[in-house]
């Protein structure tokens, strides 16, 4: 069935000229020369003051990607991008690395202010119906300031940013670093791994339930920057972390790259929540400019009944290249994705989700709702498969697109393996998710058509929604509020 | 990407190109068609045969799978056997040469071996898909076929059967078919091999439906336990062409089984309905794609796999609808009865849609037996392994009964079903 004038109108409103974070702030920038070569990644590794193993991995990393070819089967298409053209880092003058907040440069403060992140930690304990978010605040390749960090430390829980971590707990993250996506894995990752600037790095001890939700914002300001952050995230047995990041980038005419790499690493009965809600510029309406977004975030269940649940609202970025995945690795582990995927004006979105079942009884579940306007493309790709030893693995997906005009592409590439005759697979792309039942019960109750479509829509929208921490499922409906009436599988 | 830099053959691609090099002064063809000969070849030899890097090759690595290839042997072919349908007109194809004594009033039928002799063939065989393997391989050696023309407004009271029949060896046939507007006819392709020698077989069905054309297209697959079967059908169908393709594999080692069509006509309307039966050591892939180029065209698609043993299944399909082809209907499932932890299966159910106002579907599952199901049987005295038979027999039997309107039919695909399950179940 054709969208309902309600979503259009929705879809509308969160066009690519509506981009509301598209400001720019003048900052007094330290930036590295433009270019890629061992010395920018020697100089990367100093600014840092990295402990020389990393430099070390840094350097294999970026011999490595010396070799590799640029990855072509995602169904995504841009111009060439020139590695060279790019600055590698850039950090705000007066910084010299995370301080307290009474140090931070007033001017970077007021971005987070206008952006409306909360970092000062008196305002949130001040502010009533607020709940408690630590964030972890990255400025184009540095981070700016970690709130709650105290507290935090008084439950266990090491959160700060990476660079931070590396000198004070080398051994967690020499430990884990790379181990769920290796240096090799892929052209962006591995570029990745040579070059990554900042991120966040989380460790929560065992039995640790985190006592209030993780945060990091980025923020791509400087001209000609990529943004490589690389994020750590362990939960120890026993342990509970939920995770938020955010990103938005000012309006520009050229196009920036941002290149991340997350792991997830989590340990017998350890459960990850990460949420993400992306949006970066997105490109004007005719197509100029925008994020190229290229990221590979992995979870690792390595632990027995451990569970990792990614949740994505993507709105943002010229193109998204994402697949969020779980590897299910321990027995009874259990991986979960959630995404809502909107592209409007000339976006490009190729995103989706990998469940790899090796243990014995892992489950899986993936809900994507991919919506495509303007001339966009939107595709869902997906891997689900089962390992020969993988007995009992179950999982369910399900698709749906909705396309708003003629000139847009929604596309659905699931790739669907089993080795192991105990593994129950079922993957769904139905035509309409209203049921006629449910339309009948309404409309029987004088509830008109239209109206009756909306309320469907919107309950079923709730099902990856309500997988988002609170804080952020206010936002999220707002950057989207659309009803999805599923018209294509 | 350019990749014509020489690359090292395999046996397999090696007894290929040999194949074409010994049979070279005798392979029949005008100039045309034998410079296209040379190019396929070539292409072939220089690309090599497709590996898991082709992405419509992801699952069937044919460069790895295809270890060898028995030697042409004109000696090879068989006699034709009884027609599955009792009454059928049967045509068929014997080392290259057609025979033609049996066809029905409203057929034009000649042997595709004079139209590659003639030159008419020649832009049938330049025609090919992207990354078309098989169109390489069945175009470089073809030797003969059925080139078929429906009357328009014909119909036929019984089935027209078209049988390969050989013992070992190979054989590359080609078969064009034209439906007139408002025809209507039930054909029977039919691929059977008489010994459990190994044989190679390629074979490419380019059917054409005009319009309001009705058309029930089956594909039995009955080769030898070694054998290697790469088939393709193409089909076009225009205004409200309504095509039933049915395809049973029953037989193979290594089969690759492609379809692809358009919806060229409004109201054209397709039903493909497969059925793989996979057990041993054999590796069986149907691949499909279909454009709906028009509005208000529809397709339904239902794939059953049934799987023992130590035998691979793959599933790909592919939906497109163009952009402006508003109304398209299209529903798409591939269901799976994975038998045997040895065994296993992939699909790739695909959706790539460019109009907004559709109705596009797609569904998959993998899953062993029911196990309430198989409780159910045991808790009213039937004994184990046939109640597993019955439930295996009832997943697939049901979309054979769709093909109610001849019984004759339903009965001789329901006979090619349970003669296989019988011997692997």
């Amino acid at each position: 069935m054709p969208a309902v004038q309600e979503t259009i109108d929705q879809v509308r409103q969160i066009d690519v000229d509506q981009y509301k974070y598209g400001f720019e702030t003048k900052i007094e920038m330290d930036k590295a020369p433009k270019g890629l070569n061992e010395d920018i990644i020697r100089l990367i590794s100093s600014k840092k003051n990295e402990p020389e193993w990393m430099l070390e991995w840094r350097l294999q990393a970026y011999r490595r990607w010396l070799t590799m070819e640029e990855p072509s089967w995602a169904r995504v298409r841009y111009p060439k991008i020139d590695f060279n053209d790019i600055h590698y880092y850039a950090a705000p003058k007066s910084m010299s690395g995370p301080k307290s907040l009474d140090e931070v440069d007033p001017e970077l403060l007021k971005v987070y202010e206008k952006l409306g992140i909360p970092l000062r930690e008196q305002e949130i304990l001040a502010g009533v119906e607020k709940s408690k978010i630590a964030v972890d605040a990255v400025f184009d390749s540095v981070s700016v300031v970690t709130t709650f960090k105290e507290e935090l430390k008084k439950a266990g829980v090491i959160f700060m940013s990476i660079s931070e971590a590396m000198r004070e707990h080398p051994d967690l993250v020499r430990k884990y670093l790379g181990t769920v996506v290796p240096q090799s894995d892929n052209f962006y990752a591995t570029l990745n791994s040579a070059v990554f600037t900042d991120g966040s790095f989380v460790y929560v001890p065992k039995g640790v339930r985190c006592p209030m939700e993780l945060s990091t914002y980025f923020r791509i300001n400087e001209k000609n920057t990529g943004q490589f952050e690389r994020t750590l995230i362990i939960a120890d047995e026993g342990a509970y972390v939920s995770y938020l990041e955010g990103c938005t980038a000012p309006q520009r005419d050229e196009n920036q790259l941002h290149a991340a790499v997350v792991e997830l690493i989590a340990l017998d009965d350890a459960e990850i929540k990460y949420s993400t809600v992306q949006n970066w510029y997105p490109g004007d309406k005719h197509g100029k400019g925008g994020v190229y977004n290229f990221v590979t975030k992995r979870g690792d269940c390595r632990g027995k009944n451990s569970k990792i649940s990614w949740t994505q609202v993507e709105t943002g970025s010229a193109i998204t290249w994402k697949y969020p995945s779980c590897i299910l690795r321990g027995d009874g582990s259990r991986g979960e994705f959630y995404s809502i995927a909107v592209s409007n004006g000339h976006q490009q979105v190729d995103s989706g989700t990998k469940m790899i079942h090796l243990g014995k009884n892992t489950s899986s579940r993936i809900i994507s709702k991919g919506i495509a306007a303007g001339v966009s493309d939107n595709t869902y790709r997906g891997q689900v498969s089962a390992h020969r030893k993988a007995e009992n693995a179950r999982n369910f997906t399900q698709c749906d697109s909705l396309l708003i005009g003629d000139k847009c592409g929604a596309h659905t590439v699931p790739y669907i393996e089993a080795k192991n005759s105990t593994a129950q697979f079922e993957h769904e792309a139905t035509t309409s998710k209203i049921s006629e039942d449910q339309l009948f019960y309404c409309l029987q109750r004088g509830i008109p058509e239209e109206a009756a479509i909306a309320l469907i829509v919107n309950g079923f929208v709730k099902e990856v929604i309500q997988e988002l921490p609170m804080e952020f499922a206010v936002e999220a409906q707002k950057l989207i509020g659309i009803s999805l009436e599923g018209s294509v599988g | 990407m350019n990749m014509q830099q020489a690359i090292k053959m395999t046996a397999a691609e090696t007894a290929l190109v040999d194949a074409y090099g010994a049979q070279i002064g005798d392979l029949p063809g005008d100039g045309a068609v034998l410079s296209l000969r040379d190019t396929l070849v070539h292409e072939l030899r220089t690309a090599g045969l497709p590996t898991r890097r082709i992405e419509s090759w992801h699952y069937t690595d044919l460069r790895t799978l295809l270890r060898d290839v028995p030697a042409a042997d004109p000696s090879a072919f068989a006699d034709r056997v009884e027609a599955i349908v009792p009454g059928s007109s049967v045509l068929s194809v014997r080392n290259g040469q057609a025979d033609l004594k049996s066809v029905p009033e409203g057929i034009k039928a000649r042997s595709y071996t004079d139209s590659l002799v003639d030159g008419s063939a020649a832009a049938g065989l330049a025609i090919l898909g992207a990354d078309d393997a098989i169109g390489r391989i069945n175009g470089g050696l073809v030797r003969g076929g059925l080139e078929i023309a429906i009357a328009e407004g014909a119909e036929f009271a019984a089935p027209i059967e078209i049988q390969v029949v050989q013992s070992h060896g190979q054989a590359h046939t080609r078969f064009p078919v034209s439906f007139g507007a408002g025809s209507k006819a039930t054909v029977i392709e039919r691929h059977v091999s008489t010994s459990a020698e190994a044989s190679f077989v390629s074979t490419v069905s380019d059917v054409t439906l005009g319009e309001g054309a009705d058309v029930i297209w089956i594909v039995v697959q009955q080769q030898g336990p070694a054998d290697t079967h790469l088939g393709q059908i193409r089909f076009d169908l225009a205004k409200d062409a309504k095509l039933h393709i049915f395809v049973i594999n029953a037989g193979g080692k290594l089969v690759r089984q492609e379809l692809h069509g358009r919806a060229s006509g409004e109201g054209a309307d397709l039903t493909l309905r497969g059925i793989n039966l996979l057990g041993g050591e054999s590796h069986t892939d149907v691949t499909f794609t279909l454009t709906h180029a028009v509005p208000h065209t529809t397709s339904s698609e239902i794939i059953r796999n049934v799987i023992f043993d130590r035998a691979r299944g793959v599933f790909q399909g592919k939906i497109l609808v163009a952009k402006d082809a508003q109304k398209t209907d299209a529903k798409m499932a591939c269901n799976t009865l994975l038998l045997s932890d040895e065994a296993d299966m992939s699909a790739k159910p695909e959706l790539e849609i460019f109009a907004d106002d559709v109705q596009c579907g797609h569904g998959a599952t993998v899953a062993d037996i029911d196990h309430t199901q198989l409780f159910y049987m045991l808790a009213r005295g039937i004994p184990e392994k046939k109640a597993r038979a019955m439930l295996v027999n009832a997943f697939v039997a049901e979309i054979v009964e769709e093909l109610e309107d001849d019984e004759a039919l339903v009965e001789a695909l329901e006979g090619v079903i349970s003669a296989w399950l019988e011997k692997h179940a």
